[in-house]
């Protein structure tokens, strides 16, 4: 019951709403729709008009193998993303939280080249992969293994891969420091009712914690897509979608197209079919946060 | 006693496997600090120690990317601040509307988290052209603040709907009107959810690349992302200096997370766990 006419209350959060949602409004709303609208054009930029021609430039990037490529891409970025920084971050957090010596070390150590700009991962990790000086060509030739050296991010079969293994090296340490922090939220009761019941360790993780850490799952999980899809800086600043658009994904596609060929309409229908990609793959979640909120305040 | 020996085992293998992994993690890290000392005609030797400390290479990283630095600095710190302001201020209606008008708000602003930046990019260069900011600090500032909006409306909904709602009654029983309330005693209350969501927009805006290269040209307000991608993609890449200036932006973040690394996990945790 309110002391305060309603009226007073609301027209104050109106007044709060005012600017985010302009704001919004003005940079999302607005643009998104002038892209949906250029990319029905064809236009370079600069001359003053804007040709119609439909859906044109959609059926022409359906017909390219690079479109395609950066398609498969953004997906398997997805696929990786989900699964192998999560779960070596898991992996990294259930092993440290048994209670080992130099905790804090370990933990800094894990958790720093999260803090590191993804230029900056870029720049490092083509000092790693370097082909004939760089650390692992280094490393692989000082155990004897210098056969399986490659022209890491040079070879269109494996660029990708060795990108994946520069973002795996950055991310996982977020992973790591939510599960870790998750994992410490659990009462001790629940996993020592589970011993005295008999569970091994292993079960015990699976059965108890695991469940348990589903706050932190949900973040990881959440954040990991997002990542996945808007995905740009690390490959612009290491490959620049080399060699021959071999690591390209649509967000380094639709750079190229925009800014480097004008070709303003094709770069839009490229940046529409990212956002439908993106709003298929991770609207479920969005739509789950928001109703998990009302369900915990109706409790 | 009989599983002794088994737990021995058991710890030297995990301590085994954390210090593989701590290895694995940090020798990017030392690879590149060791690089960043040596003279070019050391660079090639990777696992070598530097026989001369050379510090012409920061000399020649801070040539190329200092004022760019200085930019980064002069981007983020306000952009941070109004990033946070902004996610309170659309917060805290949102964490006290009851009703299907807040919930369909709240969920608008949340779609913002899956749109990637690619679908506004073209029509924001114009924007920002036509505002007469391209290439400038104030650019940066305001895109920064709009791009925000959907994450820190996220967490400072979500933190305020964890203050005890005790505090708003009490407030409004004596009289507190709704915008007093705000200023005078929820933002002050919640110092711990503000600063992390400062650090985590700290991170965001400092490490952008995307915003920086659409709508800044040159020194005027190109931050140290832009410098260094360039420095990277170069034909002739001198790891040296590249590494230096790598180095150097990757310091103040990193310092910021170490610092307030407990008040990030517990702001994580607390604004979008339970």
């Amino acid at each position: 019951m309110s002391l305060i006419p309603r009226s007073r209350t609301a027209r104050a959060h109106i007044l709060f709403l005012a600017v985010p949602i302009l704001l919004f409004g003005a940079f999302y709303i607005y643009p998104i729709a002038a892209s949906v609208r250029l990319s029905l054009h064809d236009w370079n930029g600069f001359s003053p008009d804007q040709r119609f021609v439909g859906l044109r430039n959609y059926a022409a990037l359906w017909g390219q193998p690079r479109f395609i490529n950066a398609v498969l891409n953004n997906l398997a970025w997805v696929a990786f993303m989900l699964t192998v920084p999560t779960g070596i971050g898991l992996a990294l957090a259930a092993i440290l939280d048994r209670g080992i010596r130099g905790e804090t070390m370990f933990r800094i150590i894990f958790f720093l080249p999260f803090t590191i700009p993804a230029v900056s991962v870029g720049a490092i990790w083509r000092w790693m992969y370097e082909p004939s000086n760089g650390l692992l060509t280094t490393t692989l030739e000082l155990v004897g293994l210098g056969g399986l050296a490659q022209n890491w991010l040079g070879d269109p079969d494996i660029v990708t891969f060795a990108l994946m293994g520069a973002v795996a090296w950055w991310t996982t340490g977020f992973a790591f420091l939510v599960f870790f922090a998750g994992l410490r939220n659990i009462p001790e009761e629940c996993i020592e009712a589970a011993r005295i019941e008999g569970g091994s360790d292993w079960q015990i993780f699976w059965k108890v914690s695991f469940p348990l850490l589903w706050p932190s799952t949900i973040i990881v999980l959440g954040i990991s897509a997002i990542d996945a899809m808007r995905l740009f800086d690390v490959i612009w600043a290491t490959t620049k979608g080399g060699p021959a658009y071999a690591s390209e994904v649509l967000a380094v596609q639709m750079y190229d197209l925009a800014f480097g060929r004008f070709q303003m309409g094709r770069a839009s229908a490229v940046a529409v079919s990212l956002l439908v990609l993106s709003a298929v793959v991770i609207m479920p979640y969005i739509w789950y946060m928001t109703r998990r909120v009302q369900d915990a305040e109706v409790e | 006693m009989m599983a002794d020996p088994l737990k021995r085992r058991q710890t030297i293998l995990t301590r085994l496997v954390l210090v593989c992994a701590a290895i694995v993690f940090i020798a990017p890290l030392i690879v590149a600090a060791l690089t960043s000392l040596k003279s070019p005609a050391e660079i090639t030797r990777v696992l070598s120690l530097p026989t001369d400390l050379w510090w012409q290479n920061y000399a020649a990283a801070f040539d190329r990317m200092g004022r760019s630095f200085f930019n980064s600095i002069a981007i983020t710190v306000p952009a941070v601040a109004f990033s946070i302001l902004i996610g309170a201020v659309a917060g805290y209606p949102l964490a006290y509307m009851r009703g299907a008008g807040g919930k369909a708000i709240y969920f608008l602003l949340l779609t913002g988290m899956l749109v990637p930046f690619q679908i506004v990019q073209i029509p924001l260069f114009f924007m920002i052209q036509g505002l007469g900011l391209y290439d400038t600090v104030p650019g940066m500032w305001l895109v920064h603040t709009a791009y925000g909006i959907p994450f820190c409306t996220f967490f400072m909904r979500n933190f305020f709907a964890s203050v005890p709602r005790s505090m708003y009654e009490a407030a409004q029983i004596e009289g507190c009107g709704p915008a007093r309330y705000f200023w005078k005693l929820l933002l002050p209350a919640s110092t711990s959810g503000l600063s992390a969501l400062a650090i985590i927009q700290t991170r965001a805006i400092w490490n952008d690349l995307l915003f920086a290269i659409t709508i800044t040209s040159s020194d005027n307000a190109r931050p140290v992302t832009v410098s260094i991608a360039g420095y990277a993609s170069s034909l002739q890449v001198e790891y040296g200096p590249l590494m230096a200036g790598t180095l150097v932006s990757i310091l103040p973040v990193m310092a910021a997370f170490l610092l307030f690394q407990k008040a990030f996990v517990r702001g994580l945790l607390g604004g979008a766990g339970k």
